[in-house]
């Protein structure tokens, strides 16, 4: 079922005289339990689409429906809406995190005991029951954000956005952030993921789409975008550098050897090589792959060359 | 109600938790009044009688003091608010914004009308003023609070619009107090007109004859408060709705 369907954003900005497109031509859609990586350099679009969606700024043209409902129109639609936005504090410092939960559970159309009720289970599943009755403002920067995404998830809504969710976070938060997006999303929600850390987004996302320039240029599920772009390749690493008969025979075969090393670029040639080398150790038979941060910098550089 | 309550409660802990913030605003306007009165009797000389002028001039005070409490309420809230990245938030609330902000100022009311009272106490025991507290201060009181409301939406219109209007503010502070004092109720002819028209004018010149100079209510002069009151109110609501259309349009809800 799909929660997000967002389809032909546009937004231009006035500024000094001149229109600026912001947004030129942005269509997501984003079904339950699925995590999409919505990646961009800095002033892609990506803020603008995704505060689009939210409904905090009006699209000149396209639209946006959750759960079939438009948010610019139905409140209802923003009920279904949580979101962790980036830059901000998402949450009151003056505060402890129960006093916050419990405030936007019923800001968000909950009655005072169900976000009550809510408050207390999130605290204990985002590990905040201890701290739950300290000032938000003396908590760590992995503990807000954590508190953030408690409060992104009070009124239990289906579709999330999640605007860089681990910047600024060490790494046992990131870790700890990263499992909780794995289990939002595969409690049925949908999940629409923005962040500079690539690996991040290579390790949590079904999809990904890439923005550039206002423009979505790519938009694929994450493993058949890595697959498009990596090489039939293989690296055969051994624990130690050949002896010169091993290393005469495997020269003459189309392959490049740099220490311990030999890169191959046809999967039967590993098996020539292996027997080759047999009975010698190796540490690892590696198909090369693309990572995403190297398809990211491609299609960007690209775009940017076509431009 | 759910909001109200949940309003009143986080405006509760707010205050409580940081009473020293209220605690100096409550010393502070005082000692400002205060002030000003020990240089007008220096000016006037010791044998200078101020009478009902003095009574007039504390509920003028202490009214424009209840207003800037509801301005920093609404608009001074929604620059604080902007600032520290939780304005967006409460766009994403089911409920609309002005209502939100609307449950917000009512729930931080009650607080405010403790705070002014403390005010208005302390005022009175420092410069001996004897003012009455009829229950006809009532009526005339939900008018000024009318034109408090609409005119805190307003400027907050502005604050969502233009988002660095502190120095706006503190300006529109001082002719919010030259409003206050203005004796309306005295005027005549076109003047008086006037006085009607301008905004919380009307109510704040009823409550002066009410709590100062002991007259009765006149239930005429209040239907023109009241109807001054809801004027200025529905024009506030309206210039918000309006420009939070408009900084949805402009991509300024948030960002500072």
């Amino acid at each position: 079922m799909l929660i997000l369907e967002a389809s032909h954003l546009q937004k231009n900005y006035r500024s000094q005289g001149k229109t600026v497109a912001a947004v030129r031509d942005v269509s997501l859609n984003i079904a339950e339990k699925e995590v999409l990586a919505f990646l961009g350099p800095n002033g892609a679009g990506k803020t603008t689409s995704i505060k689009m969606i939210a409904g905090l700024i009006l699209p000149d043209a396209g639209q946006v429906r959750i759960v079939g409902r438009d948010p610019h129109r139905d409140a209802c639609a923003r009920r279904s809406i949580g979101a962790v936005l980036e830059g901000n504090r998402n949450v009151y410092w003056r505060l402890t995190p129960e006093e916050n939960l419990t405030y936007f559970g019923v800001l968000r159309g909950l009655s005072q005991r169900t976000a009550h009720q809510r408050a207390k289970t999130l605290l204990e599943r985002f590990e905040l029951t201890e701290k739950r009755r300290s000032l938000v403002q003396t908590l760590s920067r992995g503990m807000q954000q954590k508190l953030a995404i408690a409060v992104a998830l009070i009124h239990d809504p289906q579709l999330l956005l999640l605007d860089e969710p681990t910047l600024g976070l060490d790494v046992e938060a990131t870790q700890s952030v990263k499992r909780l997006v794995r289990e939002i999303a595969a409690e049925g929600r949908a999940i629409l993921l923005t962040t500079h850390q690539l690996d991040i987004a290579e390790e949590l996302s079904d999809r990904v789409a890439i923005i550039n320039g206002g423009e979505v240029v790519v938009e694929e599920p994450t493993t058949e975008l890595i697959r498009q772009f990596s090489n039939a390749a293989y690296t055969i690493e051994l624990e130690h550098a050949l002896d010169s008969v091993r290393l005469d025979k495997i020269s003459r075969l189309d392959v490049v050897i740099k220490h311990e090393k030999i890169y191959v670029n046809q999967l039967k040639l590993v098996y020539e090589i292996l027997e080759i080398v047999r009975p010698l150790p190796f540490v690892q038979v590696v198909k090369d792959q693309a990572s995403l941060e190297e398809i990211f910098l491609k299609l960007v550089q690209e775009n940017r060359m076509k431009c | 109600m759910s909001l109200f309550l949940a309003e009143l409660k986080r405006s509760w802990i707010q205050l409580s938790r940081y009473a020293s913030e209220v605690i100096g605003g409550v010393v502070g306007t005082t000692i400002i009044f205060y002030g000003l009165f020990l240089s007008t009797r220096y000016i006037a000389g010791p044998g200078f009688q101020f009478g009902d002028r003095l009574d007039g001039i504390i509920v003028g005070y202490v009214l424009w003091a209840l207003m800037l409490f509801i301005l920093g309420d609404i608009a001074g809230g929604l620059q604080q608010e902007a600032r520290t990245g939780t304005l967006e938030q409460l766009f994403l609330s089911s409920y609309s914004a002005p209502v939100v902000f609307l449950m917000r100022a009512f729930a931080s009311l009650l607080l405010n009308l403790i705070i002014n009272l403390s005010i208005l106490a302390l005022i009175m025991v420092l410069t001996g003023s004897q003012l009455s507290f009829p229950p006809t201060l009532f009526p005339p009181l939900l008018t000024v609070l009318l034109g408090a409301y609409g005119i805190s939406f307003a400027m907050g219109s502005l604050a969502l619009i233009l988002k660095q209007v502190q120095q706006l503010l503190n300006v529109f502070q001082f002719a919010l107090l030259f409003l206050f004092t203005l004796p309306v109720e005295t005027w005549t002819g076109s003047l008086r007109v006037i006085g009607w028209i301008l905004p919380m004018a009307p109510g704040a010149g009823l409550m002066r004859d009410v709590m100062a100079r002991g007259l009765d209510l006149n239930w005429q002069t209040w239907l023109i408060a009241l109807l001054n009151g809801i004027c200025y109110f529905s024009l506030g609501i309206f210039l918000f709705r309006w420009s939070e259309k408009t900084a949805k349009r402009q991509g300024k809800l948030s960002g500072y």
